[in-house]
C-alpha cells in the first residue's frame, strides 16, 4: 500500500514536471538567434528548382541590417508587407478588370445603335475614359475621398483627412472632401492613395459611360465632353463622398442609429443609379431621336445594327463585374477579404437569374426570347446585386437578380411608352431603376453574416436588413434612394440644362438624319458599307 | 412647370432628410423617407417630364 502511494506521488510529480516543462518550452519567445538558424539554411540552386521547393525561403526575406542578419522585426515587417502586397495586387487587378468594362459598354452601345452612328458612339465611349479621368484627377477624387480617412486594408495611410461638414440636428454632416488634388496635395503622393485612386477612378468612369448610351445618336460631341467632365468632377464625387467617403449617408448609423448607415458594397446606388438618373435627366433635355415617336406619340422601335456585338459586350461587362464587386473588399488578406469568394458567386448567380427573368418575361409577353432584352436582363441582375453582393447569401442573390431581370423589362416599357424618354440602349432602366432596386435590396436581404473587420461605417457588427431584423438599415437605404432621386436628379438636371444653354446638347436635324459619323466625327465606322440614312420610321 | 418640377424634386430630398431631425424613431424616419421619395418622383415623372411632353418635338 505504501509502495503504491509512493509510486502514485512519483507519477504525479513526474506529470507536473513534464507539463511545466512543456508549457515553458511552448512559451519560450522566438528570438533573433532562432531566426538566424532558420535563415542559415542553404539551398543548392545549381541544378535549378523544377518543383519549386527551393524558391521562396527565409533567405528571401528582406534584411534591414546586413550585419545583424535576419531579425524578428524583419520577419514581422515582411508579414505586414505581404498582407498589404496581397491586398494591393487584388485591388489593382480588379481595377484593371473594371477598366476593361469600358470596352464592353462601347460595343453594347454601338451595337444597339444604327450603323450610321457607330463611330460617334464608339468615340463617346472611348473618350469618356479620358474626359472623366481628367475631371476626376483634377477635382473629383479630392471631393469624393479627401475626407475618407485611413483604409486599413491598403496600409492605413492617414492623409485623406479633410472633410467639409455642416452641423445639423446636433450632428456633423460630411458634405465633401478637400485633400488629394492632382494626387500631390498634402502627402497624397502615396502608394496606398494611388491604389485608392485607380480603383475609384474606374468606378467613376463606369458612371459616365452610362449616360452616353441614353443620349446616343443625337448628342453633340462637344456637349458630351463638357457634360462628362461635370459628372466626373462634381455629380458623381459628391454622392460618392456621402456614401463611401465618410459623408453623412455613411454616418447615418453612427449618428442616428440607422443600422450601419447607407450600405452600398460596390455601387448599385453610387455608380449605377447616379449614372442612370443622370441619363434620365440628359435624355429629357436632349429629347428623342427623329422618328422615335409618331405624331400621336406612339413609340417606334429603332433596332440596333449588331446584336452579336451587344451580347459579346454583355459578357465583357460580366467579366469586368468580377472586378467590380469582389474587388470592393479592397482586400484578400484580413478584415473579411476572403468573403470576396462569396461576393463573386453572388454576382454570377444574380446575372444568371437576371437573364432568365428578362428572357421569360419577353417570351411570355411577346412570344419570342428577345436577344437585346435578355442581355439587358443579364446586366440588370448584375447591377441589382452590386450593392448587396457583400452582404447577402446566394439564395437572396438569385432572387434579387430575378427581380432585376423582370424589372428592367417593365421599366423599359414605362420609360418608352409612358415617359416617352428615348433611351436607345435601356440605360435608364438597366442602371437607374435596377440601381435603386439594389440599394433597397441591401436593406431587405442583408443577412448579418458578413464580417469586414467587425464593423461597417463605424458601427460594430454586421450589416443586417429588414428581413433579418434591422428596420433601421432599411431606412438608411431609403434615405439613399431619396437622395438619389431628389438631390442627384436635380443636380444633374441643372448642370446639363446649363450645358444645353451654353454649348447646346443636340446635333442638327440634318446631321442626325445623315448619321453622326460624318458630321460629328468626320469618318464612317464602316466606310466600305452602303449606309442607310434618313428618318427611320414615321409610320402612324 | 420645369422650374416647379425641379423645386418639388429637391423638396422631396429635403423632406427625407428633415425626417432625421423631426422624427425620433425608425418608423417616423421611414415615413419621412418614403414621403420624400414620392414627392421627388412626382417632381421628376409628373412635372419635369410633363414639361417635356408638352413641348415634345413630335407634336410640331
Amino acid at each position: 500500500m505504501r509502495v503504491h502511494r509512493t509510486l502514485l506521488a512519483a507519477l504525479a510529480i513526474a506529470w507536473c514536471v513534464v507539463t511545466l516543462a512543456a508549457t515553458a518550452y511552448a512559451q519560450t519567445p522566438l528570438t533573433d538567434a532562432d531566426l538566424k538558424t532558420a535563415g542559415a539554411v542553404t539551398t543548392d540552386r545549381a541544378n535549378g528548382d523544377p518543383d519549386g521547393s527551393l524558391t521562396g525561403t527565409a533567405s528571401d526575406i528582406a534584411v534591414s541590417d546586413a550585419k545583424k542578419g535576419l531579425t524578428l522585426a524583419d520577419v514581422l515587417n515582411q508579414v505586414g508587407a505581404n498582407r498589404i502586397g496581397v491586398n494591393f495586387t487584388w485591388t489593382l487587378l480588379c481595377g484593371f478588370l473594371i477598366m476593361f468594362m469600358q470596352a464592353g459598354f462601347a460595343v453594347v452601345e454601338a451595337g444597339l445603335c444604327r450603323a450610321k452612328n457607330a463611330n460617334h458612339t464608339m468615340m463617346m465611349n472611348f473618350m469618356v475614359y479620358g474626359a472623366g479621368m481628367l475631371a476626376y484627377w483634377l477635382i473629383g477624387f479630392p471631393l469624393q475621398m479627401g475626407g475618407a480617412g485611413a483604409i486599413a486594408n491598403l496600409g492605413g495611410s492617414p492623409v485623406l483627412n479633410s472633410e467639409f461638414t455642416v452641423h445639423l440636428f446636433g450632428k456633423d454632416f460630411g458634405l465633401f472632401g478637400n485633400t488629394g488634388y492632382l494626387l500631390m496635395h498634402k502627402g497624397t503622393y502615396d502608394v496606398a492613395i494611388m491604389v485608392v485612386f485607380l480603383f475609384q477612378m474606374v468606378f467613376m468612369d463606369t458612371t459616365t459611360t452610362i449616360v452616353t448610351g441614353t443620349c446616343a445618336e443625337r448628342w453633340k460631341y462637344s456637349a458630351f465632353i463638357v457634360s462628362t467632365m461635370f459628372l466626373g468632377a462634381f455629380i458623381y464625387p459628391i454622392f460618392a463622398n456621402w456614401a463611401w467617403g465618410g459623408g453623412w449617408l455613411a454616418m447615418l448609423g453612427a449618428n442616428f442609429g440607422l443600422g450601419h448607415g447607407y450600405a452600398d458594397f460596390a455601387g448599385s446606388g453610387v455608380v449605377h443609379s447616379v449614372g442612370g438618373i443622370t441619363a434620365l435627366a440628359c435624355g429629357m433635355i436632349v429629347g428623342p431621336r427623329i422618328g422615335k415617336y409618331t405624331r400621336a406619340g406612339k413609340p417606334n422601335s429603332i433596332p440596333g445594327h449588331d446584336i452579336t456585338w451587344v451580347l459579346c459586350g454583355c459578357f465583357i461587362l460580366a467579366f469586368g463585374w468580377f472586378g467590380f464587386n469582389p474587388g470592393s473588399t479592397l482586400a484578400m488578406s484580413g478584415n473579411g477579404g476572403l468573403r470576396a469568394a462569396s461576393v463573386a458567386v453572388n454576382t454570377m448567380l444574380a446575372g444568371m437569374t437576371g437573364s432568365f427573368g428578362a428572357l421569360m418575361y419577353m417570351w411570355v409577353r411577346y412570344g419570342k426570347p428577345d436577344a437585346s432584352m435578355t442581355g439587358n436582363g443579364f446586366l440588370a441582375g448584375l447591377v441589382a446585386i452590386t450593392a448587396p453582393s457583400g452582404f447577402v447569401n446566394p439564395i437572396a442573390s438569385a432572387v434579387i437578380g430575378l427581380v432585376g431581370g423582370v424589372l428592367v423589362c417593365l421599366s423599359v416599357e414605362f420609360v418608352d411608352r409612358v415617359l416617352k424618354v428615348d433611351d436607345p440602349v435601356g440605360a435608364i432602366s438597366v442602371h437607374g431603376a435596377n440601381g435603386l432596386w439594389g440599394v433597397l435590396a441591401t436593406g431587405l436581404f442583408a443577412d448579418g453574416r458578413s464580417n469586414y473587420g467587425g464593423s461597417w461605417n463605424g458601427v460594430a457588427g454586421n450589416v443586417t436588413g429588414l428581413f433579418y431584423g434591422d428596420a433601421g438599415q432599411f431606412v438608411a437605404q431609403l434615405l439613399g434612394v431619396a437622395t438619389l432621386v431628389g438631390f442627384v436628379f436635380t443636380f444633374a438636371f441643372v448642370v446639363n440644362f446649363l450645358v444645353d444653354l451654353f454649348v447646346g446638347q443636340r446635333v442638327s436635324a440634318k446631321s442626325e438624319l445623315q448619321g453622326l459619323d460624318i458630321p460629328e466625327m468626320g469618318a464612317l465606322a464602316y466606310p466600305d458599307f452602303a449606309m442607310k440614312t434618313g428618318d427611320f420610321a414615321t409610320v402612324e | 412647370m420645369l422650374a416647379a418640377g425641379l423645386v418639388v424634386t429637391l423638396l422631396g430630398f429635403v423632406v427625407a432628410v428633415a425626417g432625421l431631425g423631426i422624427a425620433g424613431g425608425t418608423s417616423g424616419r421611414m415615413a419621412f423617407a418614403l414621403a420624400g421619395i414620392v414627392v421627388s418622383l412626382v417632381g421628376i415623372l409628373g412635372l419635369v417630364n410633363g414639361h417635356y411632353l408638352n413641348v415634345a418635338p413630335w407634336k410640331k
